[in-house]
């Protein structure tokens, strides 16, 4: 297993260094370099040679290309154009603020979708199932902006029970309560958004589960319902499952993305867009790396899971 | 392993798409379903709007649609929220808007006989926020690192020209002068806004758009920063010995809302007490429930339609594409009220001194539009007009446009493009479209228009090539009588009209939407860019 797992982690990362050079040269390749956002038209060309050389973007392609990956493996994530700040320096805190609010939204999400995608997928096609199933269709296709600013409307403007945006009230950053009420809206968004895909995802593994042979088996010796989903069924649904924790990763920087921006939660989603509308290009390439780097760490991860929870996987590997 | 390396790229291939995905819904802002915040009129909502009330002090909170950041700083900060911030920490020597000058740390300026030395007398009562006296050093060193190449300054071509440089020199602890390399009549409006940075404070900084001083920054301004919730919000508290008098609001609150609907309802319920909106968004809410009063006023933008002279070069038949437009009718659909916004005539915002209405109106005469189309000899014209896709005022334009030339027998082809790759385009003189739109806020003096116009200027995407147009700007630039350089910019005005290539379409004001227990907002002044001029003059019930 030992072996599998290094193995793994050795494909991953050609697989990162492939995803830092698409994310580079998709942005060289962009209609507009971070040059243009410094210069304004006004400027010498001597006062332009100058900026360029001062951030590098005189050097040649892989030279610029070496010096930002030496960059972040360093922890140096360069500068906004925009506001002069340190990247590095911005996420430490708004990947804390997402997370904050990213995984206690997720592990409701996901402690729900497995009740209520077993529920489901154990009584098919009865009425516990047609309302489960039905309502995740619904929720899939509702988009979290616009839920979100139904819930605004009616739980901060209508009834005024909830403040509407941020994350703390102004000079009361040590209040629990005052935090908790912030926190209860885009909660309530984000669970809502991760939920219908999940409940879909265990109630199709349970349904697909519950026709196997071995069901009709234990059936026939006479095992109960009970026994059987207990025993047997959620063993089986809960493996695929797990994995679909590891693929979650990346949701802790890029999973909030539109329902922080509604609310104004300082998260990664704000800066995030507000980089890409003022072409911050050195934000938008390290939230693309960041994230694409989590989605292969995350799938490394379930992988690694899967191995040690499933005997077959490992003796296959 | 085959198994896993295929699974792996599908992975990084999935993960590529995903991450597509949001880029392209981050490009543009989340076009939510307004209906939400639309209905939101019957709500009679009574409660005082902004009373946080922790310990009877009075906080004012404006939202504001961008965060700020930490490195506010007056050599390198250049953009809007930036700028709004150091309006309440620091000083300039002076504001120069459309009303004039307005004076802070400066008292007043001599201007010697060759118009080429500015002596500015400072205020000897300003202290800085930690009780060092201010002095004419301190404006020597900030004019110099504004100067400075190596530093990047915002100002820097302001101060320095092809001709040389501004020379900067104190003259006693309260007096400084600025002599400029040549005349230019423009200079007072150059050395306008640049705001003051302490020296005792700066002295050792290399680096200034980052560094450890920004983030505990020192000031002459009404207010003190307190503390930076980077992505949530600014707050400052008030400078008790601000040298215009103490402000009467104790907290001053930029409030960061990206999202315009939720900026709108967070108005609507109270939670702050100003924004800025559109028309249009104005228009959907119920001001009277919510207590609030809106104050348009005028930045000196005009919005206009230019002509790519490169690919019309007729002039008669430019004049029949402007004779067949109502600019009230285009004005009235894409911004609702006409108290939103001033009609220019020329390239000049009307609120200039040197605006003139004494030129070519076009005013829409489809009579006049067909003899001019016959006289250019075009038959069935279509022409192409570009617009940016997610800019709503230009989108209704470009519609109104389209349906009035369709009157006049000229067809148009509307082309809807993303905002950054229009503005890369219309740089090219070989563009595809014959007609765009454009808008701007130049500075106070005339000279500054000139980068629209002149042949191979900058901001020139029409790529007009007139001569005359040249001469006429360079005179205007180098007279320093008032009088006659208000003639030479009444003449430019005019020849510009009638060479027809730029269409004035509306000069829309910018709506501040304030909570009714603030006043003094007229006291305060309302000015582009910095909203506030003086926010010390702002009071609340």
């Amino acid at each position: 297993m030992a072996k599998y797992i290094v193995r793994r982690i050795l494909t991953a990362i050609p697989m990162v260094l492939l995803i830092t050079i698409l994310c580079f040269a998709l942005m060289h390749f962009a209609p507009y370099n971070a040059i243009d956002a410094m210069t304004t038209p006004k400027m010498s060309p001597e006062t332009i040679e100058l900026i360029k050389a001062k951030y590098g973007y005189d050097k040649p392609l892989f030279i610029q290309y070496l010096r930002w990956l030496n960059g972040i493996l360093n922890g140096n994530f360069g500068y906004s154009i925009v506001t002069k700040q340190s990247i590095a320096g911005d996420l430490a805190v708004r990947i804390p603020n997402t997370i904050k609010l990213v995984l206690p939204a997720y592990a409701t999400a996901y402690i729900l979708a497995i009740i209520l995608g077993l529920l489901a997928g154990s009584h098919k096609n009865k009425a516990a199932d047609k309302v489960i199933d039905g309502i995740s269709s619904i929720a899939i296709a509702v988009p979290s902006f616009w839920f979100s600013m139904l819930l605004i409307f009616i739980l901060g403007y209508k009834l005024k029970l909830l403040p509407i945006v941020g994350m703390h009230s102004v000079g009361k950053e040590a209040s629990m309560a005052d935090f908790l009420r912030h926190f209860i809206m885009p909660f309530i968004t984000l669970t809502f958004t991760f939920l219908p895909a999940n409940v879909k995802f265990v109630r199709s593994s349970t349904v697909t589960q519950f026709s196997e042979d071995y069901v009709l088996v234990q059936r026939a010796f006479g095992a109960s319902r009970g026994e059987i989903m207990f025993k047997h069924v959620c063993k089986n649904v809960l493996l695929p499952i797990i994995t679909r924790l590891g693929m979650a990763l990346q949701l802790l920087v890029t999973g909030a993305i539109i329902t922080e921006t509604v609310f104004g939660w300082p998260g990664v989603g704000p800066y995030f867009i507000k980089a890409i509308q003022g072409m911050d290009y050195p934000i938008v390439m390290i939230i693309l790396v960041l994230s694409s780097t989590l989605v292969i760490l995350g799938n490394l991860l379930s992988d690694i899971l899967y191995c040690i929870t499933d005997p077959r996987i490992r003796e296959m590997g | 392993m085959k198994k896993f390396f295929m699974k792996s790229t599908a992975f990084l291939l999935a993960s590529v798409v995903v991450l597509g995905g949001l880029t392209a819904c981050g490009g543009k802002d989340p076009v939510a379903d307004t209906t939400a915040a639309n209905d939101s009129s019957a709500s009679g909502s009574n409660d005082g709007a902004g009373q946080t009330a922790a310990g009877g002090e009075s906080t004012f909170t404006y939202a504001i649609a961008g965060d700020p950041g930490a490195n506010v700083n007056v050599i390198t900060t250049s953009d809007r929220f930036g700028l709004m911030t150091i309006k309440m920490i620091y000083s300039p020597l002076y504001m120069y808007n459309a009303d004039g000058i307005n004076y802070f740390l400066a008292k007043s300026i001599d201007t010697s006989d060759d118009k080429l030395t500015y002596t500015m007398h400072l205020r000897d009562d300003v202290k800085w926020s930690d009780g060092e006296k201010f002095t004419a050093d301190d404006v020597v060193f900030t004019f110099e690192a504004m100067a400075d190449e190596k530093n990047a300054g915002w100002a820097y071509s302001q101060l320095v020209f092809p001709e040389g440089a501004v020379k900067i020199e104190k003259i006693d602890d309260y007096t400084v002068s600025l002599t400029m390399p040549f005349v230019n009549s423009a200079a007072i409006e150059m050395f306008s806004q640049i705001f003051i940075m302490p020296k005792h404070i700066y002295e050792n900084v290399e680096n200034f758009e980052n560094n450890d001083v920004n983030t505990k920054p020192v000031g002459t301004g009404p207010y003190v920063m307190a503390e930076y919730s980077p992505g949530s919000y600014v707050k400052f508290t008030k400078n008790e010995n601000y040298f215009l008098g103490a402000p009467s609001i104790d907290n001053f609150v930029y409030r960061i809302i990206e999202n315009e609907n939720t900026a709108m309802t967070a108005i609507q319920s109270g939670e702050v007490n100003a924004w800025i909106g559109t028309p249009a968004q104005v228009a959907q809410m119920n001001l009277e429930a919510a207590n609030l009063t809106v104050y348009p006023y005028q930045e000196g933008r005009v919005g206009y339609m230019m002509i790519n002279a490169n690919r019309i070069k007729d002039e008669n038949f430019r004049k029949a594409i402007f004779y067949a437009l109502d600019k009230k009718a285009i004005a009235d659909a894409a911004l609702l009220d006409p108290q939103y916004y001033d009609l220019p005539w020329s390239f000049m915002p009307p609120n200039s001194q040197y605006f003139t209405e004494d030129v070519e109106k076009y005013e829409q005469n489809l009579d006049k539009s067909k003899e001019f189309l016959a006289a250019s000899g075009v038959t069935n014209p279509e022409l192409t007009l570009a617009y940016n896709a997610s800019d709503s005022l230009q989108s209704t334009s470009a519609i109104m446009i389209q349906e009035q030339l369709q009157k006049a027998g000229i067809k148009v082809n509307l082309t809807g493009v993303d905002a950054t790759a229009l503005s890369q385009q219309m740089k090219q003189a070989d563009n595809p479209y014959d007609m765009y739109f454009g808008g701007y806020i130049m500075g106070i003096d005339p000279d500054t228009f000139s980068s629209l116009f002149e042949s191979g200027a900058p901001y020139n995407y029409m790529h007009y090539d007139y001569p005359e147009m040249n001469d006429l700007f360079a005179q205007g630039r180098k007279e320093t009588d008032d009088a006659k350089r208000k003639e030479i910019y009444t003449t430019i005005q005019q020849k510009l009209q009638d060479t027809a290539c730029f269409y004035p379409l509306y000069s829309n004001k910018r709506l501040l939407v304030v909570s009714k227990n603030v006043s003094g907002i007229e006291e305060s002044k309302l000015v582009p860019v910095y909203t506030f001029e003086d926010t010390s003059k702002l009071q609340m019930k």
